[in-house]
């Protein structure tokens, strides 16, 4: 079989219909509204989370794929790569209790330095619960569609033995296993984020339809000058620690709610 | 983090059952219709009628509000840990149908954390006569209406009314005070369904609740026994074309993406 081109891809995992749990999530909007956000102010709030939060969320994913993929550091290896194209290496198969072994060492130990790396700068523990929920989602889908991509046995490997990951962690995996460059990983995370809130945002507010499909783009425009610099992040150290304190506090209040719409 | 599955008590498996679970996990039984035709009452009544019998778990759907999901807790017919809330971004249709991610990640979790179970009940936010569930997320269905919808809904048909595994005319105790004929509308009701099962039941009528009580056990045992098929009742019902040959039934069993510009 031919594999699609990674664009491809990229619009697959994009797509609101993609069955894999997003929609009932509102990637922190309805806390901010019933937190006191006025909805005047989600443009801006959309550019603040684009230059923020869907960073961190960006690099993670972004330092995942390098990590599996066997370009640890700033490494580029040999041959016709581009900078940003995150290589599709091979994972040699089934060594140690882990079952597979990257370059950077055993994939679960791999994987553990980048899922601390992400949580220590995601505080929230409604934020943490609910992104690896979301991972769960896409690590079901991710199963279904590249089963035999080493990257995706290594974080079902991991899953199996250490509990959900996050969804950067997995959407790091799936970019690895598709080709889809780190640069593109960065603006599909950015672009996840802002649509996700987006299409919340109707479920919530009166409002013609079209007027935040504007907001989005503005919120990816925002985010592109930051998408070279998170596109090269390469060590958990590299993933950017731009939080969003409101949001945080915004995500614990409403997680106590019985009266939501959205799991967060 | 990896959630600690509790310890399990070790519990015998109801004798009148064949196999102990053979399939590996419970039977998923949805329970579907409309707003306030009876579905978390009649989940209490399952779950009082067999609590003693079978190791039940339940997943409700809410809209707005885990309202269904405390309701169930409140009325002590199942340890309230065993009954789980799942947001659904405002689309109980989705969330049964679409994008079933969030329940089946709800009934993995209570199976693990209970396990083992005999039976995971799913109640979907009330919706409309399509709303049906994907046999991707159940095993058998209940599609509920009750008497104060009118006599005439049995007729009106929809893929849960024709095609569910079960359909349930309920709060019979009504019918007097709303002017509706049970025994008509069972009979339009078997005739839409081309004789598949119909109960009218009423929570306070013990013959009733006997009936459902065995259609569930009977489903339990088929299921157990391999002999079970997940039905899917499809998004549409097949329905009559009338035509100078006669007519023809539709069934769009095999023409899912049929196009439906012609007048029903
Ligand atoms: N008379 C009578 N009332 C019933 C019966 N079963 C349920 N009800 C009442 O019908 C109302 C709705 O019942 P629920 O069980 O909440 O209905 P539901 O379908 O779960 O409602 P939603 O989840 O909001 O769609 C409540 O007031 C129940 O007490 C019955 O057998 N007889
Ligand atoms: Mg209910």
């Amino acid at each position: 079989m031919t594999s699609p081109h990674a664009l491809s891809v990229a619009m697959l995992l994009a797509d609101a219909r993609l069955p894999s749990g997003g929609h009932a999530h509102s990637a922190s909007l309805e806390p901010a509204l019933l937190g006191g956000l006025p909805v005047a102010a989600v443009p801006a709030w959309l550019i603040g989370r684009a230059t923020t939060v869907s960073l961190v969320e960006a690099g993670t994913a972004v330092v995942t794929a390098r990590l599996l993929g066997g370009a640890a550091g700033t490494t580029t290896p040999a041959g016709a790569v581009p900078a940003d194209t995150i290589p599709h290496a091979t994972i040699p198969h089934a060594t140690g209790p882990d079952g597979v072994r990257g370059p950077a060492g055993p994939a679960s130990a791999v994987l553990d330095r980048v899922v601390d790396a992400w949580a220590a700068r995601t505080p929230a523990p409604a934020l943490r619960d609910a992104a690896r929920l979301l991972g769960r989602g896409y690590l079901r889908l991710a199963r279904t569609l590249w089963p035999d991509a080493p990257e995706v046995r290594a974080i079902t490997a991991y899953d199996a033995v250490r509990g959900p990951l996050p969804r950067a962690v997995v959407l790091g995996a799936v970019a690895g296993a598709t080709g889809l460059s780190a640069a593109d990983a960065v603006r599909l995370t950015v672009y996840d984020d802002a649509q996700t809130a987006a299409a919340a945002l109707l479920k919530l507010e009166p409002l013609d339809p079209l007027t935040p499909a504007r907001w989005v783009l503005e919120a990816c425009a925002a985010a592109e000058p930051q998408v070279p610099r998170v596109a090269l992040c390469a060590t958990p150290e590299d993933i950017p620690a731009s939080g969003s304190p409101q949001t945080e506090g915004w995500a614990e209040a409403h997680a106590l709610l019985s009266q939501r719409l959205f799991r967060a | 983090m990896p959630d600690t599955a509790p310890e399990s008590t070790p519990e015998s498996t109801p004798e009148s059952l064949p196999g102990s679970r053979p399939a590996g996990r419970a039977l998923r039984l949805g329970v579907a219709g409309p707003v306030g035709v009876g579905k978390s009452s009649l989940i209490a009544t399952i779950c009082r009628a067999l609590g003693e019998e079978l190791r039940i778990g339940v997943i409700t759907n809410d809209i707005y509000t885990d309202e269904d999901a405390r309701f169930l807790r409140s009325a002590g017919v199942l340890d309230p840990e065993r009954i789980r809330a799942v947001e659904t971004g405002a689309c109980p249709h989705t969330a049964i149908r679409d994008d079933v991610t969030a329940n089946l990640l709800a009934a993995e979790d209570l199976e693990r954390d209970f396990d083992p179970l005999d039976l995971v009940v799913i109640e979907s936010g009330g919706d409309n006569l399509t709303a049906t569930f994907s046999p991707a997320l159940v095993d058998a269905q209940i599609f509920v209406l009750d008497v104060a919808g009118g006599g005439d809904v049995a007729r009106k048909g929809g893929p849960g009314i024709g095609r569910a595994d079960l359909l349930v005319v309920n709060k019979t105790d009504l019918a007097p005070h709303v002017g509706v004929d049970v025994g008509r509308m069972v009979a339009d009701a078997a005739a839409a369904r081309e004789n598949r099962a119909v109960v009218a039941l009423s929570r306070r009528d013990e013959e009733s609740v006997a009936e459902l009580r065995s259609w569930v056990l009977g489903v339990l045992g088929r299921f157990r026994a391999g002999a079970h098929v997940a039905q899917d009742p499809g998004p549409m019902a097949p329905h009559f074309h009338a035509d100078e040959d006669g007519g023809y039934v539709h069934s769009h069993d095999d023409a899912p993406a049929h196009d439906h510009a012609h007048a029903h």
